[in-house]
């Protein structure tokens, strides 16, 4: 959490996670040079230079796309969780294998003339107005530039130092450079003779990543429809207290603002926003561990009764005032100040006074 | 531990049915990554059997010629003139005098696929007076008109399709082919369809047998149609197209 930073907090997880991640990219790249080379007569196989940049390029968008469809994935189906806390170790690996990529086609292509090989990238092909001729690398340098940004911006540090929604905002940019390298692809490799197959493959990828977001989108817009019934005086109905499984929330949409996230733990009711301060995660889908509220993404963690992260951590959520009546939950939409909380409500009972960050009871 | 999975990654604990589904995701993940990538390793034509050892240099000796391009008029192992062009190691053409012509001997390594050949000259000097004396016969040149063509296919660069890449060709090769072609590299023609596998493909000049000018670099590497006449000139076919026939398909 927000406590010190190190290059990497590695854990047992991360560990074995990244062992994996290697191994899985090692056997995609001998599994791509390896059928590249045993497809065609020996003296007539790609050159060396050629079958490491191909299958670095398969590699990086591959792995792109399962970057991508971790999110909906995890979102669809607790149990890709997993692959979620880690992502941002793929993400690395991915621009390091799409920079590999891209050096080798500047060294390769661009290379051995007597223009700057970079300069070469940009103005050797100036056929924008011609989908057949279009300069497709342009397209890649523009993903790659994302791809950078991204990864050097990856660490904790820019998230604590540019704010969460700067930092998320910067990173949905993956988004548009997923459709610039389908664009990399489509106008490039898919032209040539193995055109189909490239375009089959990119296609399908790219339509697992939709399929998958739009799953999660209605799955979401299911969620909140149901959860967006306003009664009088601006409270809103979240449901009956007992149907909330306990250490477990719902998540109710207000007409503005943050969605709530509202929790009870045993007889206890408390509603906090939904959002999570380290990455944007639906804390709402998270759990009461240890007395904690957990993100499922990164397991960041907040009191429930005032949204403090428990020392020495110092982030904080909103917290919002709930209801009980007739064993129906209200909670109100207006969020209460950061570090305070209106003390739980609770189940067939009567309510503890408010507290703040510093765990003191505050008057009412 | 509770009953109710819940991932913490800070947390050593990782639940048993997490731990399953995780195992089996990711050798499910290897073997679907590993399938697709074996599938997309072996698309495509072959890159043709272009061989370049740079290792190799050797001298050769043979009559010098300028244009089109820069070549080496020499006699091959069955006695037949045979020609090769001549390059820099890079994509640049060789730099001569304006008089240099005439029986020589050039130091390079030979780029060759089937009966095309090509030497990328020695750094230095790679250019000097030949010891043996020049054959008889290679200063013929019988041209010969073979007739109206209409192909399809792509205009690249000799180099790179003799053997300089591996593939010489394609969409992806465009910039390189694009460069090749500015450096003065000789252009080539090659039907769809064989680019990949073919041995031949005729050098592509205008409708006078000489190079194009840089208005021609838009069209390299893309499907073109080309209707224009092939001419053979000693050893060398040549697919002559005026500018205007050439249309992007």
């Amino acid at each position: 959490m927000s406590h010190d930073y190190r290059v990497v907090q590695w854990t047992p997880f991360k560990k074995t996670f990244d062992l994996w991640l290697g191994s899985g990219i090692i056997v995609f790249l001998a599994a791509h040079v390896a059928s590249a080379v045993f497809a065609f007569p020996p003296d007539q196989h790609a050159s060396e230079v050629q079958l490491a940049l191909r299958a670095s390029g398969s590699c990086a968008f591959a792995l792109l796309s399962l970057i991508l469809a971790i999110g909906p994935a995890a979102r669809l189906s607790p149990r890709f969780l997993p692959l979620l806390y880690n992502r941002r170790h793929m993400g690395v690996v991915c621009f390091l294998i799409a920079l590999l990529h891209g050096g080798l086609v500047v060294f390769w292509y661009h290379g051995f003339s007597g223009m700057n090989p970079l300069v070469s990238v940009l103005v050797s092909n100036s056929e924008f107005h011609s989908a057949r001729g279009f300069p497709f690398e342009t397209l890649g340098v523009g993903a790659l530039l994302i791809l950078f940004v991204m990864a050097a911006t990856s660490h904790d540090f820019w998230n604590a130092n540019l704010g969460p929604g700067l930092w998320k905002a910067i990173h949905m940019s993956v988004y548009g450079a997923y459709v610039l390298i389908v664009g990399h692809v489509m106008l490039g490799a898919a032209q040539g003779d193995e055109g189909f197959a490239w375009a089959l493959a990119v296609g399908i990828s790219a339509a697992l990543v939709m399929g998958l977001h739009l799953g999660a989108g209605v799955l979401e817009a299911r969620r909140g429809a149901l959860m967006r019934r306003i009664v009088a005086e601006g409270w809103l109905r979240v449901g009956a207290a007992l149907d909330i499984p306990d250490t477990r929330a719902r998540v109710v949409s207000p007409p503005k603002g943050e969605r709530i996230a509202v929790f009870r733990d045993g007889d206890r009711i408390h509603a906090i926003s939904n959002v999570c301060r380290h990455q944007g995660g639906p804390l709402g889908e998270g759990r009461i561990v240890d007395g904690s509220i957990t993100c499922p993404w990164h397991g960041f963690q907040y009191r429930p009764e005032d949204g403090c992260s428990p020392p020495p951590y110092s982030e904080r959520v909103a917290t919002y005032r709930t209801r009980i009546q007739n064993g129906i939950v209200f909670v109100h939409p207006e969020a209460l100040p950061l570090g305070t909380g209106p003390g739980p409500t609770l189940i067939g009972g009567a309510s503890p006074a408010p507290s703040d960050c510093s765990g003191e009871v505050r008057d009412v | 531990m509770s009953d109710d999975p819940f991932f913490i990654g800070w947390s050593p604990d990782l639940h048993k049915i997490d731990r399953r589904f995780l195992l089996l995701a990711t050798f499910g993940l290897m073997a679907g990554g590993g399938g697709v990538a074996a599938f997309l390793g072996r698309q495509g034509q072959p890159p043709g059997p272009g061989i370049w050892d740079q290792s190799a240099i050797a001298g050769h000796s043979g009559l010098l010629v300028q244009t089109p391009w820069p070549m080496l008029r020499m006699i091959g192992d069955d006695g037949a003139p045979q020609t090769a062009f001549l390059a820099t190691t890079g994509k640049l053409a060789v730099r001569l005098a304006a008089n240099a012509r005439g029986w020589v001997k050039v130091r390079g390594s030979l780029i060759s696929r089937g009966e095309n050949r090509m030497i990328a000259v020695d750094d230095g000097h790679w250019l000097g007076a030949s010891e043996g004396i020049e054959p008889p016969g290679l200063r013929d040149w019988p041209e010969e008109d073979l007739g109206a063509a209409h192909l399809v296919g792509e205009i690249l660069d000799a180099k790179c399709w003799f053997g300089a890449m591996r593939p010489g060709y394609g969409k992806t090769h465009k910039a390189c082919a694009t460069l090749c072609a500015k450096g003065g590299l000789p252009l080539a023609f090659c039907q769809t369809g064989s680019c990949g596998s073919g041995v031949d493909a005729p050098l592509f000049l205008d409708a006078d047998g000489r190079r194009h000018g840089r208005d021609i670099l838009p069209f390299i590497a893309d499907r073109v149609m080309a209707k224009g006449r092939m001419v053979r000139v000693g050893d060398v076919v040549q697919f002559r197209v005026a500018r205007p026939d050439i249309h992007r398909v």
